[in-house]
């Protein structure tokens, strides 16, 4: 039996393209950045603490790795 | 009219219409075992997205969370990561369950699991781990339950009573309309529960604090150690932030309430769909969350149990029309992932035991009858440990929460074709070392090094299962050309 080619690395270009930048994005979510350089309340971002915010933000571009995925048929 | 009679009226009319839908549900479904376990494998897009979010969050996201960020403030804002990879998890690995499911007619995780590795006793542990670790959550989504009536009620019924009725109702529509009652009611109980969290929210924050904003602002004056990390009490360090991602993620998504909810897809672009846009529901509900529990931190900061803050506000705060309407929508959520509880055991119970190694080749019916009468010991043993204080129960549901995350490897192996071989000697060993590392992790010397239990179980299983597989014997040419040709197929199209 010939075994099958890996699956845990992505084949495509476009596969590599949002595994890396859903990963990428993730570890944006993860110490040691979240514990050392964004924890912090100030500069306010529309009234809101600066670490809310920040994770807000990184949330919605994992969230947007994902709709890209499908629309691009990943 | 008094508070808690406008709340508990609330309360029953949207009980009774949970039934109403479960009767609507038997009408409409056949009587045959894929139909009543399986939503006949026809779930479009509308209902599986909001019975997996409604699943997804139980009493914990009404009372928990806000309490959580009570306690240990901002750091708790991490739950959206985890119900971001939730979404990732689903669009790549739940894809994959769900054509293999399709494709060999698998109904539980067991079938799925054992099928691959040609192992009754690969059956036999995952069924065991699927149980024991989800039954856990009956107790904790009944006790939920059970507060949240007695306290809309004003204690005028007890909670002994309030978690007994809850569970009943609960039970009830299952029996009578299986896995399609559970999928209508969670889409009118996804609904609610967001309305009603965000409302009850926004009503407080204007009302106390005069937006968002003003309660930022007072924070930062006033408790500035709830806007920092690790928080108040040192509880969000890097090694518990990481595994609590993990735990939340894969640990929940392995429990079979949500796994059989994929084998339940018309088809796997739903699938996708439906990773890429759950997380928008589930992610932003954290945010009111946010805001009653901080907010709550200022306005209440001697209450003796913060999971009480988002009800206490109300009664202090909100007209008793809007409380109990919020209230409603806490038993929802609560009720939303019981009944998939109560469900996914059934299956497991009735697929994977009794019609495997009890009663073989009786006919549909006699399986869903039995089913039938899983549900009702289900229900007796759930109220039994709601209302029956036993001190190992604390442990279990300590390890509830990473037990299912030792199923990981397994399903790995099965569903990512790679250049070496998961055993079943393998995945069992993993598993019970994945489990004994839990439980030293978390009850003997609860997370050494500040990490998460759910990090040090799962090393090991992953460990001791790569080893032991190295030296016994793997599944057999043919099944692994069936299945992980099946997945190459699927994936890649040839």
């Amino acid at each position: 039996m010939t075994p099958p080619r890996s699956h845990y690395l992505p084949r495509t270009r476009r596969g590599r393209i949002a595994t890396i930048a859903f990963l990428a994005a993730m570890a944006l979510a993860q110490p040691p950045i979240v514990h050392g350089l964004m924890n912090r309340t100030e500069p306010l971002i529309l009234g809101t603490p600066f670490l809310f915010a920040y994770l807000l933000g990184v949330y919605c571009l994992m969230i947007a790795v994902l709709v890209w995925a499908l629309r691009k048929g990943v | 009219m008094q508070p808690w009679v406008v709340s508990t009226s609330l309360i029953f009319i949207y009980l009774i219409a949970t039934i109403v839908i479960g009767i609507l549900a038997n009408r409409k479904g056949t009587s045959s075992m894929e139909d009543f376990f399986l939503y006949g494998r026809q779930a479009g897009i509308i209902v599986l997205y909001l019975t997996v979010v409604a699943t997804f969050h139980s009493a914990f996201a009404f009372l928990g969370s806000g309490g959580f960020f009570f306690t240990h403030g901002i750091g708790f804002w991490m739950a959206g990561t985890w119900t971001v990879l939730v979404g990732a998890i689903t669009y790549t690995l739940g894809t994959r369950i769900w054509a293999l499911g399709k494709k060999f007619g698998y109904i539980t995780p067991a079938d799925l699991i054992a099928d691959f590795y040609e192992s009754e006793a690969v059956r036999v542990i995952v069924a065991l781990v699927s149980v024991i670790f989800t039954l856990i959550y009956i107790q904790v989504q009944a006790q939920g339950l059970g507060y949240i009536l007695s306290v809309a009620t004003g204690d005028r019924i007890s909670f002994e009573l309030a978690s007994l009725i809850l569970l009943v109702v609960a039970a009830a529509y299952l029996m009578v309309g299986g896995l399609r009652a559970v999928y209508w009611t969670d889409v009118i109980q996804g609904i609610w529960m967001y309305i009603a969290v965000w409302a009850g929210s926004l009503l407080l924050t204007y009302k106390l604090f005069g937006g968002p904003i003003e309660l930022w602002k007072r924070l930062m004056a006033e408790r500035p150690d709830l806007l920092s990390l690790p928080g108040p009490e040192g509880f969000f360090t890097p090694g518990m932030w990481v595994g609590m991602t993990i735990a939340l993620s894969f640990g929940i998504i392995f429990q079979p309430h949500l796994m059989i909810r994929y084998f339940t897809a018309a088809s796997g672009r739903t699938l996708k769909v439906l990773g890429a846009t759950t997380p928008i529901y589930l992610m932003t509900l954290f945010i009111p969350a946010a805001f009653v529990g901080l907010g709550g931190a200022l306005i209440l900061p001697e209450l003796a149990s913060p999971d009480r803050v988002f009800p206490e506000l109300l009664f202090q705060y909100a007209p008793p029309w809007l409380t109990g309407l919020i209230l409603a929508g806490a038993t929802a959520a609560a009720m939303s992932t019981l009944d998939s509880i109560l469900h996914s055991n059934m299956t497991v119970l009735t697929r994977d035991v009794y019609q495997r190694y009890i009663a073989k080749g009786r006919s549909q019916g006699h399986y869903l009858a039995f089913g039938r009468c899983v549900v009702v010991v289900l229900l007796g043993v759930g109220w039994l440990l709601t209302v029956v204080n036993v001190d190992f129960l604390v442990d279990l549901v300590a390890l509830s929460g990473a037990g299912a995350l030792q199923l990981m490897p397994a399903v790995l192996g099965v569903c990512y074709p790679g250049r070496r071989l998961n055993t079943a000697t393998g995945v069992v060993a993993g598993i019970l070392a994945g489990l004994v590392t839990l439980y030293l992790t978390r009850v003997q010397c609860p997370q050494p090094l500040g990490i998460h239990e759910a990090l040090w179980s799962l090393a090991a299983n992953f460990a001791v299962t790569i080893i032991v597989s190295r030296f016994t014997r793997p599944p057999s040419e043919a099944t692994v050309e069936r299945i992980h040709g099946e997945v190459e197929r699927f994936v890649y199209g040839r």
